[in-house]
């Protein structure tokens, strides 16, 4: 993986404000590099059933016979050296359910990025992740009391192994693509959640991840069931510290949709400028089952990212909602893909990106009816605004129609802060900067109304914070 | 510069091949060099044109026993391009200045035709291209046009002949001023594959473009539209459009449109957009009580929607030519 010196990682990364760091004090850390016997190790210290060990090598394998992606940006793809990274790293020895049993130092970073305090608010249940495994863990006692279950995926192994066996990669299999398989070869962490028929979880549930050690790789995988009727509403935030070296997150997402039931899984990915985010998320919906993503992506340094629905059952509902931040030398490179695979199903695709100082962002989508497919209808609508004459904005949609009663519309269009807005705002005051700002926040605003609120006041600070200096 | 032979066959995750690949259109083994008859040109004189980078149009310099060259000025030219036999294949050069109109009629009942066309224009040139190749032939066109300062280029093509087409065209916004407007109207029946691909760059800023494809799909027909527009960097200024629309008249048929966008340039408009939907019944309805049959009916929404993908195309000589290329083709459907 290449290495930059400190003074121009901090220069990439900017005001990035959680790229501090903390001493790393891992009670088990694996030598840097991939082979069978480091899969083999991960799944012997986690004590799992021979089954999981078999796909995680039957992964590893397929990992290694796949060429990398020719598509989207291969210049960067291509400079990510799996040797160099670390596959496992353990900081504390079991997930505690009570805060204050949580290693000082780790509990220290997680309360300088707000967790228990949001938790106490606002909050059905956490999950914090601190490099490859869950730290801690807590769930409310009502929601437990009426059978929901949410575990870190490694306990959700351990207490319901049929469960998993049944689900874990039906969605997504290891050899869907080169980053799955890797994710299925050595997935450490993530969520594991079923919620019973008819339940509703009224409180958001969260999932925080934070990478702390340098060339670490982190690859959670989350898995959740909501069955008939039921509902929730799972929110993931990403941070990571600032290196001058790379590290590697790549997920693996799955999601199951009932009949009847409803999933919106949102996202604030505010990894910093030196971390590959590299994830797989998809979800199946069954009959009149909905599925939304709400996915924001403001840091990393290549973000590939296209979550999915199959939309299985007539009348489900697939509803994404992605805006992408690009930077200087980041390329957001996300998107959405609908596949209408029963009758009257819908969807819709709202994608907004923003790219500046010399960033790319690329909306990459599928909108596919099948044809046996009758009344689908969708709307996919990509915004792109531009902030500079050096930065790049793409759009490579795609619509696949196999069925004549389908109702399809894609608009697209990139453009940049409109003189007469500006003009509007400093007329009533405003400096140039804070007009801008109020600009772009208004361009995102579609997003941000459908985040939980402390979400989307921290995403218009950080949104604020990375339009200081967007003028002159 | 690497020849044919020696080229490395395209990836699919490349828009251009996803869906009609290289060795589907191919004539035969992709690493053969087969023996091609020349298409008979109606008028041109003997030239030569360079090979070319690009798989497509390598093999067709490779094969192609024949290049004419076409220079016009201020004038309306029809060129007729007939191809017979089992495999033919040639290229065409044209040279456009002042204000010119061209119909280029691509004809016969060739197995499989190869046709390369390299175009520059200064000036204002309307060109009216009608594929109407027999049903049971394979088509591969390759078009790459040059438009030059403050010069237009009205480029509307009809596709209702052959049966697997691949089409890949290119044009280049050159100069300042230079103005394009692309329209596609292609019109799938039986088992017709139509597969078009353009690129369209606007190298520097104060150039236009317009593109509109329309395709209505019956049978088991497939059409496939791929667009990537381009404005450079440096671009500002540039002010371009792309719509796909497709209109599935039957059960088996599809329809995929990709409409890339990539903008390096910020002070740009680039827009671009794509929809699918059926016939509307109660335009069915409305001209059945009208005494048309419903296939008469469905006949002429089709002739509308297809005429309507070159509102941008203001040449009268050409629209003439386009509108009775696709009624003389309609009507001969509906004759069966």
């Amino acid at each position: 993986m290449r290495v930059m010196s400190d003074e121009s990682a901090r220069e990439a990364v900017g005001d990035y404000r959680y790229g501090f760091h903390d001493p790393e004090n891992a009670t088990i850390r694996f030598d840097k590099g991939l082979s069978e016997q480091v899969v083999r190790d991960i799944s012997e210290l986690k004590n799992e059933p021979e089954w999981m060990t078999d796909i995680r090598v039957k992964a590893y394998r397929r990992f290694m016979e796949m060429p990398m992606p020719t598509w989207g940006n291969s210049e960067m793809l291509n400079q990510i050296d799996f040797e160099a990274v670390t596959y496992f790293l353990r900081s504390s020895d079991r997930t505690e359910r009570d805060w204050e049993e949580v290693p000082e130092d780790i509990k220290n970073t997680f309360d300088r990025l707000g967790i228990p305090e949001a938790e106490q608010k606002w909050l059905g249940g956490v999950t914090a992740q601190y490099e490859s495994e869950a730290v801690y863990h807590s769930i409310r006692e009502d929601l437990e009391e009426q059978g929901v279950i949410f575990l870190d995926m490694d306990s959700g192994l351990k207490e319901y192994p049929e469960i998993v066996k049944e689900y874990f990669g039906t969605v997504i299999p290891a050899s869907d693509n080169k980053f799955s398989a890797l994710n299925t070869a050595v997935w450490s962490g993530g969520s594991f959640i079923y919620v019973p028929k008819g339940v509703h979880v009224e409180m958001p549930v969260q999932a925080y991840f934070r990478i702390n050690a340098k060339n670490m790789g982190q690859f959670e995988r989350t898995l959740i069931i909501a069955d008939e009727g039921s509902s929730l509403q799972y929110v993931e935030g990403c941070t990571a510290p600032t290196y001058s070296t790379e590290s590697l997150h790549s997920a693996v997402v799955e999601l199951i949709a009932m009949k009847g039931a409803k999933i919106r899984y949102s996202t604030v990915q505010n990894w910093s400028a030196n971390v590959y985010n590299l994830v797989t998320k998809r979800g199946v919906a069954y009959d009149d089952a909905t599925i939304e993503w709400v996915d924001g992506n403001i840091g990393s340094k290549l973000t590939m990212k296209y979550p999915a629905v199959l939309l299985k059952g007539e009348g489900a509902h697939a509803e994404v909602i992605s805006v992408a931040y690009a930077g200087k030398g980041q390329h957001q490179d996300a998107g959405a893909k609908v596949h209408h695979l029963a009758p009257n199903t819908t969807s819709n695709i709202l994608s907004k990106s923003i790219s500046k100082n010399g960033g790319r962002s690329t909306y990459r989508g599928i909108l596919q009816v099948t044809p046996k497919s009758h009344g689908c209808r969708s709307k996919v609508i990509c915004d792109a605004l531009m902030l500079d004459p050096d930065s790049q904005s793409d759009t490579y949609p795609t619509m696949e129609v196999g069925n004549a009663s389908a109702d399809l519309e894609h608009e697209a269009s990139v453009s940049k802060v409109s003189n007469d807005q500006l003009f509007y705002l400093m007329s009533r005051g405003h400096t140039e900067e804070e007009a801008m700002g109020m600009i772009v926040n208004g361009f995102f605003e579609p997003f941000t109304r459908e985040l939980p609120m402390e979400y989307a006041v921290e995403l218009n600070r950080l949104l604020e914070l990375e339009m200081e200096g967007a003028i002159g | 510069m690497m020849n044919y032979p020696q080229m490395p066959l395209p990836s699919r995750s490349d828009s251009l091949w996803r869906y009609t690949s290289w060795k589907k259109i191919h004539p035969g083994k992709v690493d053969e060099i087969p023996k091609s008859d020349p298409i008979n040109f109606s008028m041109g004189e003997k030239s030569q044109i360079d090979d070319s980078d690009e798989i497509a149009r390598a093999f067709i310099h490779s094969i192609s026993p024949v290049c004419k060259k076409l220079s016009i000025a201020d004038e309306t030219v029809e060129i007729r391009l007939e191809s017979n036999g089992d495999l033919s294949s040639g290229e065409l050069l044209v040279e456009s200045k002042g204000n010119s109109t061209l119909t280029i009629r691509i004809m016969g009942d060739c197995k499989w035709t190869g046709l390369r066309i390299l175009g520059e224009v200064t000036g204002k040139l309307s060109v009216a291209l009608i594929n109407e190749i027999s049903p049971n032939s394979n088509l591969l066109l390759c078009e790459d046009w040059i438009v030059n300062r403050d010069s237009i280029l009205e480029l509307a093509t009809l596709s209702i002949g052959g049966n697997l087409n691949k089409s890949d065209m290119r044009i280049e916004l050159k100069s300042k001023g230079s103005d394009l407007r692309c329209g596609i109207a292609s019109n799938g029946n039986a088992k017709r594959n139509d597969d078009h691909h353009i690129e369209i760059q606007h190298s520097v800023g104060y150039t236009t473009s317009s593109l509109v494809m329309h395709a209505s799909c019956d049978g088991s027909s497939r059409s496939i539209g791929t667009g990537m527009l381009k404005i450079c960097d440096g671009a500002d200024g540039s002010d371009a459009g792309q719509v796909f629309r497709n209109l599935l008249l039957s059960e088996k048929a599809r329809a995929e449109a990709i409409p890339g966008l990539e903008v390096l340039a910020d002070d740009v408009k680039a827009a671009h957009g794509a929809a699918s939907a059926p016939v509307d019944k109660e335009q069915i309805f409305y001209l059945t009580s009208r005494g048309l049959s419903p296939q008469e009916s469905s006949s002429l929404i089709v002739e509308g929607f297809l005429m309507d993908a070159f509102r941008h195309v203001k040449n009268a000589h050409v629209l003439t030519d386009l509108r009775n290329g696709l009624l003389n083709h309609l009507d001969r459907l509906i004759a069966g």
